[in-house]
């Protein structure tokens, strides 16, 4: 992913695989934050915009709000950043600020039935599932197979809008973000196994549901 | 909709989660990729913090910019010294040039005691 390596490249995180001296600088880094090093901070915003917008953006589904989401991660983060302790990684605390951030927006949409407006269109036809393993226009050469795709990209995300946030949540962080079940559980300030049951419950809902708009079996 | 916390108490007997087959993941990455570039998000989140700590962060624009803005210094002197250059034209014929003085000296009287 480049922007982990662009994270590994930066001279805050240098350290030549020294754990140790990471964490030092990772420490140090971190102190400047907390005493309101304007400087540090935007070190910081230019270091985690892409991830937390890409994560915001997949958690609510919809780029304006997103985009308004992702600024408001940082400007939280900013107030907070004193309050850090240190525990876990810096980036780990930065996504369950924005998990946290998310859910809560996602919640206040509901309640305002925003959801309906989702910028998703009704699927008017259905196709192979096949054609939905990964495809992106780029890959299909022929055009009725590229609409094809593109519907199905359509009901997986109609599916996954319609997930609870909580399930929502750990299906991104886990199978798109990568993050390990540890992370995951410092994130959701959950224990390792009802992570786990809450993914494997995710997953089963999210393939049920594509399943039955479908009317096929995921191969 | 179904309940996060249901039975989660079970986790024990709850199924592990086995890594999900590749065309589950596949398809997640097709749905959710993000094919345009992210947002400028660092001006945006400045602004916020400038308006809401009534301007105690970020209060100089001009210091805090991603890239020092040196063309805006740069064309700031060079206006500063064509509005001097122009004042100093307009104002000069107004001064005129030194009259001299042309009165003889008064001699001096010395005064007897």
């Amino acid at each position: 992913m480049a922007d982990r390596r662009d994270v590994a490249a930066h001279p805050v995180y240098l350290g030549g695989g020294v754990a140790d001296a990471e964490e030092q600088s990772e420490r140090k880094f971190i102190e400047r934050l907390a005493q309101r090093d304007e400087r540090a901070f935007n070190e910081l915003v230019e270091l985690y915009e892409t991830r937390v917008f890409r994560l915001v953006l997949r958690m609510l589904g919809r780029r304006d709000e997103a985009e308004d989401m992702a600024q408001e991660v940082f400007v939280q983060i900013f107030k907070a950043v004193s309050t850090f302790r240190g525990d876990s990684k810096l980036s780990t605390w930065i996504y369950r600020v924005s998990v946290n951030l998310c859910k809560n927006r996602m919640k206040y949409l509901a309640r305002r039935h925003s959801e309906g407006e989702d910028e998703l269109e009704p699927v008017a036809e259905r196709a192979a599932l096949d054609e939905a393993k990964g495809v992106t226009f780029g890959d299909i050469a022929q055009p009725d197979r590229m609409v094809e795709g593109y519907q199905i990209e359509r009901v997986v995300q109609q599916c996954i809008a319609e997930l609870e946030p909580d399930f929502r949540e750990v299906l991104i962080l886990r199978d798109l973000e990568d993050l390990s079940y540890e992370e995951l559980s410092e994130i959701t300030g959950l224990p390792d196994g009802t992570v786990k049951s809450r993914l494997h419950r995710a997953r089963s809902m999210l393939k049920a549901n594509v399943e039955r708009k479908m009317g096929e079996k995921i191969r | 909709m179904t309940d996060p916390g249901h039975d989660e108490a079970n986790d024990a007997a709850a199924p592990a989660a086995q890594e999900p087959d590749e065309s589950l993941r596949s398809m997640l990455r097709g749905a959710l990729r993000e094919e345009a570039p992210p947002p400028n998000v660092l001006a945006g989140v400045q602004k916020r913090i400038r308006e809401r700590s009534k301007g105690k962060f970020y209060a100089d624009g001009w210091s805090t910019a991603k890239h020092p803005p040196l063309n805006t210094y740069l064309v700031t002197s060079l206006l500063m010294l064509a509005i001097l250059g122009i004042s100093y034209a307009l104002l000069s014929p107004l001064v005129g040039s030194p009259v001299p003085v042309r009165n003889q000296p008064v001699p001096v009287q010395l005064i007897p005691r």
